[in-house]
């Protein structure tokens, strides 16, 4: 079930639309923030919200790449790999990760601390390599400067 | 007129449509997959693409709106080419489970790659594995066999209405699945699996236990279940039914069946199927000869008809069973035993309230066609959820929310949930005070035309203002302002009543009001009907007051003509209704029946009552399929054939005639053949050697049925009113029953569930439904859970002034915390075991709507 | 050429409303308001203001078709999904100036007669959904949108749609069924959006940069504003340079600029004086070119003429030591892992391509392999039911046809045969 501010705030979004079934996607975001992750329970939770039937939700979200299906670490690791980052070493900083942290795209790393998704070019390519963790942007990443970066990240 | 030109070929077309559409009208093929002619159009497969002059692309028929001058070519090298492709690229991830897929032999897929396809494929990569899903109980899914065509997904939600299942992920990792991931959960209509062209979702009734070229015969025949009488195809194999599938274009169903029509056939191959009859020695029931009992029977009933006379005997007939055999069973009790105690369980709702509208609308008031539902633009739905009684006419509602229509209910309806009706929720036994103040209101927005006098005189009487609805029954005021705006703005209105509310306190002036809002509607009312021929049993006169055709038996002029086609002298005197035959087998006034067809002690309230008066009389033969409830307090028990072992016919609620076709030979007789045979015993001859004889017999003598034979109801002229005469005259005087009942703070009461998987007893036969729906449960509501600390699964002990059960319990998240709901189809476990009952003094429908109960946890 | 679509950006705060009106914003959205919607777009078609998401289909042709339209309310929404790879070119307005966004949306919405607006923004941009918020509570406190803006009894509400991972969503049906609350795949067509769009209501789908040149064409005209560029394709185009250039980045530079002037005058040559291998001018959708095809304008007309596409104008420049096998490789992961699954061949087809692509990128390439993927790619052209089929398709038949010997070495060796 939905914390009482999570429903406001659905119900907030839901007033710029003209009907309860635009507000899907957002609130799948809300959702998602709330739960963790969109598991059985959070999809049940958003249908009931927005009166729209759970398996419709469920073939809704799992269409897009941003939705969780699975627990996530602490921390999100979205890293490009697309053409022009994989021009510019995005491989290998995938390789690093392995290494360092033991984690592999579409894991969890072994301290719990990171999850890594491998993303289809996330508009940084002037400065690629590049990558979002949680909702900041990182750019111009070499192995040691990343490094750096996912200290700061507890 | 628009005109194209298809393949060098002009064709002019009087209004737009697809190309696809404009090239069938001339027998032009395009091969297709993702179309499908029920459901909104995809555009996906691109099978069907073809060449149009002056377009750069080419353009899939199946979405291509026709334009006048089109030049279309669809058999080019080039598009021979692409449908090639096409198929190849279906077929690279497709395994190679031809020898295996039960699909093989009806596969579109295979036939279109036969046809269209490449001879060989160049795909030397990894095929997608998806293993078998097993998790269902009746629908396997298949999903490495999916072509992604969706006709599936877009069956389930485009027109079920039930959104089960969905397209998860996407590309090439789409797969469809329920919410679970496993168990579907769903209505189990199987209109996917009518849709799916390839074996990834298919039904597990029939897995791996015959090839579709192995069944020789396949039979059009009408649903044993529930009044709709959808028409349904069996299809046999060693008389055997394998499958029911439906028939897309039929008249009723186009296409569409719900889970008992669909997977509730196993009962008729169950091997609790009575074989030989039975009789009773020393307290037992042991098997006899057909000779010995019907010997038996006749002697019996005579011997009874002698000591006490024929009033002393009554019958009870079956909408279970065809016009034939309920014509010949009523025929009987008139002229063999010579009485009219006759009746059948429509006495329990269906009859008293088809009756009460009848006399105010004239006969024929309830025959309005399913379909019509879905193009009214406003529906009112109160006393059941049409969706679980009569699912297809359940559909027509749904669409009728997507076309945009309005859907009003009063009480919350499961199925209809998700459509987001208007919905009004009176507080417990307030309903009346509701729906007069519609009455009332809606009066002063449309006003009186004078059409019905009877009516608006009753009309005119009522007047309760919405501060005393919101006072009485918590609808605001402002709630009910809106609900009367969408009634008076409704230009095709239709009413649709459930039996909830006929088995109510005051049931009869409930219907009055409901009447009065349907004429103020201009609208027109449906009754829904949970056996397949309730309307036929009455038709055929198996009623104590009416003789075939609805003439009375109190009037000498239709007593004398019917006893001269049937050569005997019939009584004048109205005989017993249903519940009455009940008490007077109490009393002892009643001394022998005879029942066919039909299970009383759980059928109908109050199952103790029902058993004990039974057990009063001298006699009792039970006729029937299944060794139910009531056939173990018989003295005789006759086996009959069951419905797909027989010819007839069955009426539906629109009152249609239909055709029940033999679709298994099974040794035994028809259950109009053992009456013929009980009669002739008697001293009375009845020669018929089909049951096409006993129809047009009773066409000669039922003025409704005049003249119609089996010839015209396959032609389909076999709508009301056929060739026949339908009373018009209006009741002057109508009369209503206003008992009312009043809520106890804190009291728990009774609600009786009407299960989608179940239909009476029938249903517990069927091994599927069963497996979805295996045993009676008490729903009770998370709130009044709580307060008794039950959790899901725990065993209770429900008690009522009648009876108690032992039951296991389900919360309902939404569930109501003053009542208890319980179905009564599971034998011995039955809401109606609980219920006691007043009878409404016009519908003589029993009032169930009081029943107070108690609920102790069973520890363990 | 002055530049237009992103002036002011290195203001660091130039995406707030008072460092925009500093530098002359919120000009032209007065005169807007006071001309007659009409007249509007009349000034959009003397710009000749064509779409700069890829298609550059002519903006007032669009508009009007929807403004024909008897039924209202009518939306316009903003595709703000920038997804095809080797793209950012609006990620700088979006996040630097916010404001000339909002400010083209109410001029535009203004001609279109469009009540409500939408600002779909791809998911990956999460930076730009909180500043883009912030600029719009910022214009609603400006009496610059919502009712009656600016006294001018217009109505023009706006906000931020997010997306959530999903290329397909630039298209524009997909879009609007995105926007809806469902998957993002591609609607039939007809009906188009202009008629019926999202919420069944005339619908507008115009790309960021597209509605971030009215602010200008309003304020200079159309006339003036066609003088830039050139006269098949006027106006001021962001070009987004990534790859092996020694300053990638994005240039606001006169539509029909060079490619061969973008790489190497403005860019600055290939990075650490490396030969150049292959470029795509457009973004992965587009034709790969080799070093001999780059002399050519950017715009809509000369380059395809020249065998490619100006698509996004995002410039993706390879030098001589990249792999093309496992850049092509990479782009059909791409296309693989977007394909929405709606139609066959696309569903199929680029999984098979990639998976070809792969084999041949880890030395497991057979031969017939190339004749097997020009095979399946053509099976894939023009028979898509949306142009992300065609894009992935024609990345294949493009690599094989400027570079097949590459391919066929690499299958031969085993391995690659450029960086082994």
């Amino acid at each position: 079930m939905f914390s009482s501010a999570a429903i406001q705030e659905i119900e907030e979004i839901r007033t710029k639309y003209p009907n309860a079934r635009a507000a899907l996607l957002p609130a799948l975001y809300v959702a998602q923030r709330e739960f963790g992750w969109l598991s059985r329970k959070a999809y049940v939770a958003v249908a009931e919200q927005l009166g729209v039937p759970t398996a419709t939700v469920r073939g809704v979200a799992t269409f897009y790449a941003m939705y969780k299906q699975k627990p996530m670490g602490r921390h999100l690791i979205q890293l490009c790999t697309n053409v022009s980052c994989m021009l510019l070493g995005a491989e290998r900083l995938v390789d690093f990760l392995k290494t360092k942290y033991g984690l592999e795209p579409g894991g969890i790393s072994s301290d719990g601390r990171f999850s890594l998704v491998i993303m289809e070019c996330i508009g940084a390519c002037g400065t690629a390599p590049a990558m979002l963790v949680n909702d900041d942007f990182h750019e111009n990443l070499t192995e040691k400067n990343l490094q750096d970066i996912l200290e700061k990240y507890a | 007129m628009i005109t194209v030109k298809i393949n060098d070929r002009e064709i002019k077309l009087e209004k737009p449509m697809t190309v696809l559409d404009a090239a069938r009208s001339v027998g032009i093929k395009i091969p297709t997959l993702c179309y499908h002619e029920q459901l909104e159009r995809y555009g996906g497969c691109r099978l069907c693409l073809v060449e149009v002059e002056k377009m750069p692309r080419l353009q899939t028929a199946c979405t291509l709106i026709v334009a006048d001058g089109m030049v279309v070519r669809t058999e080019t090298e080039q598009i021979a080419d692409v449908r090639r492709g096409i198929l190849e690229f279906l077929l690279i991830n497709h395994p190679l489970d031809c020898p295996y897929c039960d699909k093989a032999g009806e596969c579109e897929l295979q036939d279109l790659v036969e046809k269209y396809g490449p001879g060989k494929g160049r795909f030397t990569e990894k095929k997608r594995k998806v293993p078998e899903s097993l998790q269902d109980p009746v629908i396997v899914r298949n999903m490495e066999r999916c072509i992604m065509c969706t006709r599936c997904v877009r069956m389930c939600e485009g027109l079920q209405g039930a959104s089960a299942i969905a397209v998860i992920n996407r590309g090439g990792h789409s797969h469809i699945e329920p919410f679970s991931g496993g168990r579907f959960d769903c209505e189990y209509c199987g209109n996917c699996v009518s849709v799916c062209p390839v074996g990834a979702i298919m039904s597990r009734l029939h897995r791996h236990s015959y090839r579709p070229w192995q069944v020789k015969e396949q039979y059009e025949t009408v649903c044993p279940y529930c009044g709709v009488g959808c028409t349904v195809i069996t299809q046999v194999r060693d008389d055997v039914i394998k499958r029911v599938i439906p028939k897309l274009g039929s008249a009723v169903n186009n296409g569409m069946l719900c889970s008992r029509g669909r997977f509730g056939y196993e009962f008729v191959g169950s091997k609790d199927r009575l074989t030989m009859p039975l009789i009773r020695k020393d307290g037992t029931l042991a098997e006899a000869t057909w000779e010995e009992a019907i010997t038996l029977v006749a002697k019996k009933l005579s011997d009874v008809k002698s000591a006490y006379g024929s009033d002393s005997i009554a019958g009870m007939a079956s909408p279970r069973c065809t016009n034939e055999d309920n014509y010949l069973f009523q025929k009987f009790l008139r002229v063999a035993v010579g009485t009219n105690n006759v009746d059948t369980t429509a006495r329990a709702g269906f009859a008293g309230a088809q009756s009460f509208l009848e006399n105010i609308f004239g006969q024929g008031a309830t025959a309005n066609i399913i379909s019509g539902l879905a193009n009214s633009d406003t529906v009112m739905v109160i006393g059941g959820d049409p969706t679980t009684v009569n699912p297809i006419l359940g559909l027509q509602i749904r669409a009728c929310a997507r076309r945009g229509g309005q859907v009003m209910t009063v009480g919350e309806f499961e199925g209809l949930r998700i459509f987001s009706p208007t919905t009004l929720q009176p507080r417990q036994f307030t309903e009346t005070t509701l729906l007069e103040g519609i009455v009332t209101a809606l009066r002063e927005k449309k006003g009186l035309s004078g059409a019905n006098t009877p009516l608006e005189a009753k009309i005119k009487s009522i007047n309760v203002t919405a501060s005393d609805v919101a006072a009485k029954s918590g609808v605001t005021e402002k709630q009910l302002a809106a609900y009367v705006d969408i009634l008076t703005a409704a230009a095709t209105f239709s009413m649709v009543i459930g039996k909830e509310i006929v088995q109510s306190t005051g049931g009869s002036y409930k219907l009055l009001l409901l009447a009065a809002i349907t004429y103020l509607a201009n609208g027109r009312v449906y009754l829904l009907s949970e056996k397949a021929n309730e309307q036929g049993a009455l038709d055929m006169g198996c009623a104590p007051d009416m003789l075939p055709g609805y003439r009375p038996v109190a009037y000498p002029e239709f007593t004398k003509r019917y006893g001269a086609v049937w050569h005997a002298e019939l009584s004048e005197k109205p005989g017993l209704h249903l519940f009455d035959m009940i008490e007077a087998a109490e009393k002892g006034t009643l001394r022998a029946m005879y029942v066919m067809g039909e299970n009383p002690v759980c059928n109908i309230p109050n199952s103790g009552r029902v058993e004990k008066a039974f057990r009063n009389l001298d006699f009792l033969v039970v006729q029937d399929i299944f060794l139910t409830e009531t056939a173990k307090l018989a003295d005789v028990v006759l086996p009959a054939l069951s419905w797909a072992e027989k010819d007839g016919t069955f009426t539906n609620m629109e009152r249609r005639v239909q055709r029940v076709k033999k679709s298994v030979q099974r040794e035994g007789m028809e259950d109009w053949k053992i009456v013929a045979e009980i009669a002739k015993n008697m001293g009375y001859r009845m020669d018929y050697t089909r049951a096409e004889e006993v129809f047009h017999e009773m066409a000669k003598v039922s003025p409704l049925y005049r003249d119609l034979t089996y010839e015209d109801i396959e032609k389909g002229e076999n709508i009301y009113p056929y060739k026949g005469e339908p009373l018009r005259d209006v009741k002057e005087d109508i009369q209503v029953d206003t008992s009312a009942v009043s809520a106890s703070a804190g009291k728990l009461y009774l609600k009786v569930e009407r299960p989608l998987f179940h239909s009476g007893t029938m249903s517990t036969h069927a091994a599927s439904l069963t497996n979805i729906y295996p045993h009676a449960v008490a729903r009770i509501g998370a709130g009044r859970a709580k307060m008794l600390s039950l959790t899901e699964g725990d065993v209770v002990n429900i008690r009522s002034k009648s009876g108690s059960l032992a039951l296991f319990i389900a919360i309902e998240k939404a569930g109501d915390d003053s009542s208890v709901t319980i179905s009564n189809n599971f034998e011995s476990k039955g809401a109606f075991r609980l219920a006691d009952y007043t009878l409404d003094q016009v519908t003589k429908a029993p009032c169930i709507d009081a029943v107070e109960i108690s609920i102790e946890k069973v520890t363990a | 050429m002055e530049t237009i679509l992103l002036k002011n950006i290195q203001n660091p705060n130039s995406a707030d409303i008072t460092e925009y009106k500093k530098a002359g914003g919120y000009a032209s959205i007065r005169k807007a308001l006071g001309m007659e919607p009409q007249q509007v777009i009349d000034e959009v078609k003397k710009a000749g203001l064509r779409g700069r998401g890829g298609a550059g289909f002519p903006v007032a042709m669009k508009w009007t078709f929807a403004s024909a339209d008897p039924k209202f309310p009518k939306y316009l929404l903003c595709n703000a999904d920038e997804g095809e790879p080797g793209t950012f070119k609006d990620r700088p307005i979006l996040e630097k100036n916010p404001h000339l966004l909002i400010e083209g949306m109410v001029i535009s919405g203004h001609a279109l007669k469009a009540e409500y607006g939408y600002i779909y923004l791809r998911g990956e941009y999460p930076a730009a959904k909180h500043i883009l918020n912030a600029a719009i509570k910022q214009a609603y406190d400006n009496n610059l949108l919502g009712e009656n803006i600016l006294g001018k009894g217009i109505t023009f509400h706006l906000s931020v749609h997010q997306g959530a991972g999903a290329y397909i969503c630039g298209e524009e049906t997909a879009l609007i069924e995105s926007l809806e609350g469902d998957k993002g795949q591609p609607r039939i067509k007809p009906p188009f959006p202009v008629n019926v769009g999202v919420f069944s209501k005339p619908t507008v789908v115009n790309n960021v940069e597209t509605l971030s040149n009215l602010p200008y064409i309003i304020a200079v005209g159309g006339e003036a504003y066609a003088k830039i560029g050139t006269p098949d394709c006027p106006g001021p185009k962001i070009f987004c340079v990534s790859g092996h250039v020694e300053k990638p980045g994005v240039y606001e530079l006169p539509m029909g600029t060079r490619l061969k002037d973008i790489i190497y005058t403005h860019c600055g040559g290939i990075k650490g004086g490396k030969k150049l291998k292959a470029v795509i001018p457009g973004g992965i959708s587009t034709p790969v070119l080799p070093p001999d095809k780059i002399d050519c304008a950017m715009d809509f007309v000369n380059m395809p003429k020249n065998g490619s596409m100006l698509g996004s104008g995002a410039v993706i420049v390879m030098d001589e030591s990249v792999c093309l096998v496992k850049v092509c490789h990479r782009a059909l992961k791409f296309f693989e892992h977007e394909s929405c699954g709606k139609c066959s061949p696309c569903r199929e087809g680029t999984g098979w391509l990639r998976a070809i692509l792969g084999r041949i990128e880890n030395g497991e390439g057979m031969e017939g392999d190339i004749d097997t993927m020009l095979a399946v790619s053509a099976n894939m052209l023009g028979k898509t039911f949306c142009p992300l089929g065609d894009g992935a398709a024609s990345v294949v038949q493009n690599f094989i046809k400027h570079f097949r010997p590459e391919f066929e070495e690499h299958i031969r060796a085993k391995k690659c045969v450029v960086n082994g």
